[in-house]
């Protein structure tokens, strides 16, 4: 049986039309089923819980990045097959996962070509596509056996799992993650200065790995999949094959 | 494990195609101090300063404003920084003109650009030449020393 997860704002009316499209889609294939719609204190994993109980074996979420991380982050510890259906704007894992924009993803559903993908483990929850710590005095601990810090103090931070990392420096450069090679991506951009149009970057050091402690003196600002959380020490581990996910044949790993 | 373009490297076009740039996985950025030892299953690329060990099995470059404070082992390197410690390099070692070393030098291809400055000891693999034959014959001819207590033929009793 088919759960799905429609985030809120497929509410919006522009949505409407391709809403309908996908529906009538899934209808075609046969695999139409339950639809739930997500406010924003909705308890995802309790919600998935509940539906597996009743039966469901197919989770599929229907939304953007947002809502892909917001259900994920949660619910990544459910043995269930998850799906996704990519709709709007800010669908950016869609692409890594090789699902088209709306009522072609149906295509990609109907397939069940199924993958088991990495995810990362941040202070007792899962984060699915990405991990943002903002520029703060920081040193970062890697696998417990070495430790990266910058001679001009300030730091960013960003571990990125299924999300790619975008580095606005000189040009676009933009980096593809394998959510299935092991190991989870970090991005530390030191500092340079605070100019007139913003915040001047070195150029990314690049680390993969399994483990990372994150510390600092002050309290930090940390974004996990669009949740923002202050602390002073954080503990990033990679939770190999958690999540049993039906993916596109153009995916990207 | 992720695709990016192609950073700076001294490397030759050729070598570019060859060795397939295009996979670097650890980049240690130029104004970042790693400090421990650091193990990369992958490509290296080194901008800043690292005090302890690097080992890879892949390619190692340092760049020239690069500094390595400790042993060095790698699949291949291209040094352009300085290096404080052992090299050894499984396969080929290239060290341009801005390089520095301070410590012994094992790989198996050694290419040294016009400039580069070396101070230790340089050990390359596969040398099929003998040693030296007149340290041999030296050795060789050497009159025998006999130990205290071996009988001669004179000390020999008849049975």
């Amino acid at each position: 049986m088919y759960v799905y997860l429609y985030d809120e704002i497929l509410k919006q009316k522009k949505f409407d039309g391709t809403v309908k499209a996908m529906e009538t889609r899934l209808t075609d294939y046969g695999i139409a089923g339950k639809i739930i719609r997500l406010q924003q204190f909705t308890n995802a994993q309790a919600v998935i819980e509940d539906e597996m109980r009743k039966g469901a074996t197919t989770i599929v979420i229907v939304g953007n990045d947002r809502t892909f991380g917001h259900v994920l982050s949660r619910a990544a510890s459910c043995k269930v097959l998850f799906g996704f259906l990519p709709v709007g704007a800010d669908n950016t894992i869609a692409d890594v996962l090789g699902i088209s924009l709306g009522v072609e993803g149906c295509d990609a559903l109907s397939r069940r070509r199924k993958v088991q993908l990495d995810v990362g483990w941040v202070n007792n929850r899962y984060f699915i596509s990405q991990l943002h710590i903002f520029p703060h005095t920081i040193r970062v601990q890697y696998d417990e056996r070495f430790i990266v810090s910058s001679k001009r103090g300030k730091m960013e931070l960003v571990v990125c799992n299924l999300q790619p990392f975008v580095w606005k420096g000189k040009g676009k450069q933009e980096y593809v993650i394998h959510p299935q090679d092991g190991k989870l991506e970090a991005f530390l951009r030191p500092l340079e200065r605070r100019g007139l149009f913003g915040e001047v970057y070195e150029e990314p050091s690049v680390f993969p790995f399994e483990e990372m402690t994150v510390t600092s003196s002050s309290p930090f600002v940390m974004e996990a999949d669009g949740k923002e959380t202050k602390e002073t020490k954080v503990t990033i581990r990679l939770a190999k094959k958690r999540i049993e996910m039906i993916v596109g044949k153009e995916r990207q790993f | 494990m992720f695709q990016k373009s192609s950073p700076l490297s001294p490397l030759s076009v050729e070598e570019q195609h060859v060795a397939g740039h295009d996979d670097v996985e650890t980049v240690v950025g130029p104004s970042v101090h790693v400090e421990g030892d650091f193990a990369s299953e992958g490509n290296i690329l080194v901008k800043g300063t690292v005090s302890g060990n690097v080992q890879t099995t892949k390619r190692l470059t340092v760049e020239p404003s690069a500094k390595i404070l400790a042993n060095v082992r790698a699949g291949d390197a291209i040094i352009s920084g300085q290096i404080k410690g052992n090299i050894r390099v499984a396969n080929r070692l290239e060290l341009t003109q801005s390089a520095q070393v301070l410590g012994d030098i094992m790989c198996q291809v050694f290419v040294v650009e016009a400039g580069a400055l070396v101070h230790g000891k340089v050990s390359m693999k596969g040398m099929d030449m003998e040693e030296d034959k007149t340290e041999k014959t030296r050795l060789t001819k050497r009159p025998k020393v006999r130990e205290e207590n071996e009988p001669t033929e004179m000390q020999v009793n008849p049975i």
